[in-house]
């Protein structure tokens, strides 16, 4: 009777002692956590009210970059740079050229006779065909160089380690700098947290610069003396967030801006007054903590989106 | 002659012991030597696989954690609107309890010039949520990142959070390099 005792109490005790194991094995994975009170979750603000998305993604076209830095459109071409080459590609994905470089380019424009390729402390220029013509080297050692634009024979250079723009002509001479200073006490000159500065003229041949610091976008005479400029500093979609937005930006035929941000990655578009307009491509369409993609507008107002994370191509048309 | 030359019993224990006792200290003192000159290693986060979930500051085994938000300057935009600091509906880009972010107040805004602030971490405060860091991360430059403080922590044969982190971000690194502080670390560092 006794030993029956003792033989119970142990089946009891070995069954709460699996029990307790096996509840405490469960409880600790981290999927049968109990809900963590410091979770941050940032997804409400990276959800997009669909009737907000006004392009849809046509088409992708895989490109052979690693690491694929800036992308610029003109004529029926695309320019792709990055790793140590720049690629000349139709819109169709054939490949028609490739030029290949000692070092990273950052940036690139091409304008009706050349291409100017932007590294981060120099610039080569070369013709459509993609020979080389000359090689800009006079830059100071804290220089970044991350866009370039040019208007009636003056090249515009963003320097975003010296937070200036430098303005050169056609054979490389310095004609100046625009540091985006003005009498309004509201613009404090650039404010360029990292190296995200870029430039564009629009259709109207005005020259308008991101100051991704102040979350505004700012339009300045070819001489620097700031015109208009408009701000949209928000969390909210209609705004640009993080420390350095919008990344990039472009035009669309109509004026339209097209921006570009970093953070929580995402493609908008606003009205030339800078109203917010819509969303070309939601953060889901993107990878997490990417890169924000670089833009180039064609003459039908598609917008091509360099996916650095993706390595690709991605073509936005309008619904 | 001959008898002159064979040892006796008494010597050939002596010897032998001897031996054992050289032999039993040169062991001893080669184990110790090379517990001495081995390599260390300690529990330490990987700042790239981190996806900031708050499980450092509930799970760690210290009260508060011996995790803790470190901030790696040279990244820094120095930014008015800081993701890591402000939350993201706040009222306004100021130092007010109902704006920060941070649960325990433990990031301090000093202002350096117009429009630039720094943002600075007090160790004691902080509880290691990753609040700030995520914020940073989805918003910011990424600069505001997590790591195990040796000093607070006991470097258990199993860490709790190691165990817990859906990321794996947390493993044993040599002590000889025992933080992965963003900017000398890098995504492609070999640990």
């Amino acid at each position: 009777m006794k030993n029956k005792g003792i033989v119970f109490f142990l089946i009891i005790l070995a069954v709460v002692i699996v029990a307790v194991v096996a509840i405490d094995f469960n409880a600790s994975k981290p999927d049968k956590q109990p809900a963590n009170p410091y979770a941050f979750n940032v997804d409400p603000f990276s959800r997009i009210d669909t009737a907000l998305i006004l392009f849809k993604e046509s088409r992708d076209l895989a490109i052979s970059f690693s690491e694929p830095t800036g992308i610029s459109f003109r004529g029926d071409e695309l320019f792709v740079v990055g790793d140590q080459k720049m690629q000349i590609i139709e819109p169709t994905g054939k490949l028609m050229n490739e030029v290949s470089f000692d070092q990273k380019p950052t940036c690139v424009y091409a304008s009706a006779e050349k291409i100017f390729v932007g590294f981060r402390k120099s610039i080569t220029i070369l013709s459509r065909d993609g020979v080389k013509i000359a090689d800009w080297n006079s830059f100071s050692d804290s220089t970044v160089i991350t866009s370039i634009a040019e208007k009636s024979g003056i090249v515009f250079v963003a320097d975003a380690g010296k937070r200036i723009i430098r303005k050169f002509s056609f054979d490389g001479k310095a004609q100046g700098e625009i540091e985006g200073k003005s009498g309004n006490d509201q613009i404090h000159g650039f404010i360029i947290p990292s190296p995200y500065f870029d430039l564009a003229f629009n259709t109207d041949g005005e020259l308008w610069v991101v100051n991704p610091g102040k979350h505004s976008l700012e339009n300045y005479t070819v001489d620097g003396k700031l015109r208009t400029w408009w701000q949209a500093s928000s969390i909210k979609i209609e705004g640009f967030s993080g420390c350095c937005n919008p990344a990039h930006f472009a035009f669309l035929p109509d004026g339209s801006f097209i921006t570009s941000e970093k953070g929580l990655i995402r493609i908008k578009t606003y009205k030339p007054s800078g109203e917010f307009s819509g969303v070309v491509a939601a953060p889901s369409k993107f990878t997490e903590n990417g890169h924000a993609p670089d833009l180039a507008i064609d003459n039908q107002g598609n917008i091509y989106a360099l996916d650095a994370d993706k390595k690709m191509l991605r073509l936005f048309v309008k619904k | 002659m001959e008898n002159n030359n064979k040892k006796s019993r008494r010597d050939f224990i002596r010897s032998g012991t001897r031996l054992s006792i050289l032999l039993t200290l040169g062991a001893v003192g080669g184990i110790a030597a090379k517990h001495l000159t081995a390599e260390k290693y300690v529990w330490q986060i990987d700042p790239f696989k981190c996806t900031q979930c708050g499980r450092c500051a509930t799970s760690c085994v210290m009260t508060p954690s011996a995790v803790k938000c470190i901030h790696a300057f040279n990244l820094c935009g120095y930014c008015d609107l800081c993701g890591g600091y402000l939350k993201p509906d706040a009222n306004k880009r100021s130092t007010a309890a109902e704006d920060q972010l941070c649960p325990t107040a433990a990031i301090a805004r000093k202002f350096i010039e117009e429009p630039y602030f720094e943002y600075v971490i007090n160790e004691d405060l902080c509880i290691g949520c990753a609040k700030c860091v995520k914020g940073c991360t989805s918003f910011g430059n990424g600069s505001l990142h997590l790591q195990i403080i040796h000093k607070r922590c006991l470097n258990c044969n199993e860490c709790s959070i190691a165990r817990l982190c859906p990321s794996q971000a947390i493993s044993r690194v040599k002590a000889s390099k025992a933080y992965n502080v963003k900017g000398s670390f890098t995504k492609d560092s070999k640990v």
